[in-house]
């Protein structure tokens, strides 16, 4: 058997049984592949980087803190900008993006993105930039960005795993607790350690809603209806169970709370802060990952 | 203007592929892709179970979830009522395609392109010419289209799609019982509308409100 006969067999007939014969397709939950599989690995990178640069963002507008939004506004466009084309068929049409706001929600994105773009680069090299309407506006748009990712997936009723109403709560939650994180470290290296220790007040109650909007998020989709059960199954005893119990058990939770209750009263360390950066980003990237993995859609008979 | 509609009697229906067959042949479609599939179920439990046996299509939903997820207007709702894509628009994003939730649409890449019929062997002098006579672009979203060239050919020389087999969808033509009746959803008189009344035509997943234009009765 050479190589493109068993690439054949392997689309044909994949070794997880969601092949796409003719005959069996969609007559038991089936799961969403084009926006995780493949090429689907950049959308998950995109959204990612996106969010925890708009994060930054709009954590470092609380301190007035211009590498901070510098860094964000960067991550944002460079990194989650890049990495959305990279995933794109035709990386050169994506100007065409802009042309359906008022239905599609990618499209709404590409806008909000752009106004982010202009806006923020005025913020940057305006020495008035941190006034209350310029604060105001770049605090909406960057939640809508941290938002952006889950939102576009969210609108989508095929997929009742990503149809919940607990999505969007999550992904600004999720945002904002690792640009609050991201800002941290970045104080502890510039020195200000009396900053950083001051907002470890705020750690533990992001860690807290962060850690409620996941239960939510689980034990609403598993009541949502047998689609969404399906994906919720997948994650906690399916193959998708070592990225559960390890990525969100004990790096998107376990970790971060033993590492905020060390650092409980302001007691921070750079190190222990980048320690926790680190497990909170892993974390993050295995709820988005699995998020994405886990969404089935109903069967149509 | 039509709006073009299609009934499939699921109690006709023999599972003989001949509508999948004849859909690949008629778009060249390279392996593994489908734009019509035959699904085959089984719905209660012994011994009062029974075999599902569904042909299944692109379902051209007038409030498609397709055309409202598509950032650029590539997915399209023609005004006979046929969902299309233009592939000059396309960006690949694949919006369209995890918003359907009847998943019928492919992405066409170079790992689609690329496949042979017979692996390792190249490609026949069929699937050279298929390229060329029905050219897919790169990067794109590829679905069926109610074999829109042949309705539109054949109304040009004063067919009537769904009667006329030149003007007809290629399953259609195909199905030796019978099982799918193609026409206009617009006219009341048309037989596909006559089905759809007598025998309570039902859409698939109707709770997703995306009206679909593909009927099934039994």
């Amino acid at each position: 058997m050479n190589d493109k006969h068993q690439d054949l067999v392997e689309t044909m007939f994949p070794s997880d049984g969601s092949g796409i014969k003719p005959y069996e397709w969609m007559i038991s939950p089936t799961r969403q592949r084009q926006w995780i599989d493949d090429k689907g690995i950049f959308l998950w990178l995109a959204f990612f980087f996106s969010e925890i640069g708009a994060g930054l963002y709009f954590m470092s507008l609380f301190y007035s803190f211009r590498p901070g939004i510098v860094l964000g506004w960067l991550i944002t466009l460079v990194l989650g900008g890049l990495i959305h084309m990279l995933y794109l068929g035709n990386p050169k049409r994506a100007w065409r993006m802009i042309m359906k706001p008022n239905t599609s929600e990618l499209s709404r994105g590409i806008w909000i993105i752009g106004v982010f773009a202009v806006l923020g680069f005025l913020q940057i090299i305006t020495p008035g930039g941190f006034n209350m309407v310029f604060n105001f506006i770049m605090g909406i748009l960057c939640l809508l960005i941290i938002s952006h990712g889950f939102a576009t997936m969210n609108v989508i009723r095929a997929l009742p795993a990503w149809n919940s109403t607990i999505v969007l709560p999550l992904s600004i939650i999720s945002g904002i607790w690792v640009g609050h994180q991201l800002l941290q470290l970045m104080f502890a290296i510039s020195g200000n350690a009396a900053a950083a220790s001051g907002m470890e007040v705020w750690a533990a109650a992001f860690f807290l809603a962060y850690f409620l909007c996941m239960l939510l998020y689980a034990w609403g989709t598993w009541h949502a209806s047998g689609a969404a059960k399906a994906a919720i199954q997948r994650m906690l005893e399916g193959d998708l169970k070592q990225i559960t119990y390890i990525g969100v058990g004990v790096l998107a939770i376990l970790v971060p709370l033993v590492f905020t209750l060390i650092m409980w009263g302001g007691d921070t360390n750079g190190f222990l802060i980048f320690l926790r950066l680190a497990s909170v980003c892993a974390g993050d990237l295995a709820i988005r990952y699995l998020i994405m993995k886990s969404a089935v859609y109903n069967p149509l008979i | 203007m039509p709006r073009w509609g299609m009934v499939i009697d699921v109690k006709r229906c023999i599972a003989c592929w001949g509508c999948t067959i004849a859909c690949k042949e008629e778009h060249f479609l390279p392996p593994g892709v489908f734009f019509n599939r035959v699904l085959i179920g089984e719905s209660g439990k012994f011994p009062t179970s029974s075999k599902l046996i569904y042909p299944v299509l692109c379902n051209h939903c007038s409030d498609a979830a397709c055309v409202e997820a598509c950032p650029t207007g590539a997915t399209y709702v023609r005004e006979d009522g046929i969902v299309a894509v233009d592939d000059e628009k396309c960006v690949g994003c694949r919006a369209c395609m995890v918003s359907c939730p009847y998943q019928q649409r492919t992405y066409y890449d170079e790992k689609v392109k690329d496949r042979e019929y017979f692996p390792g062997q190249g490609k026949t002098e069929m699937e050279i010419i298929g390229e060329k006579l029905y050219p897919f672009k790169l990067g794109t979203v590829i679905k069926c289209n109610f074999c829109s060239e042949r309705l539109e050919d054949g109304m040009k020389k004063g067919l009537t799609p769904g009667k006329d087999e030149d003007a007809s969808p290629a399953c259609v033509n195909i199905c030796p019982v019978g099982a799918r009746i193609f026409g206009d959803l617009d006219d009341p008189e048309s037989e596909i509308n006559r089905l759809i009344m007598e025998k309570k035509g039902k859409q698939l997943r109707k709770e997703f409100g995306t009206e679909p234009a593909v009927y099934y009765i039994d």
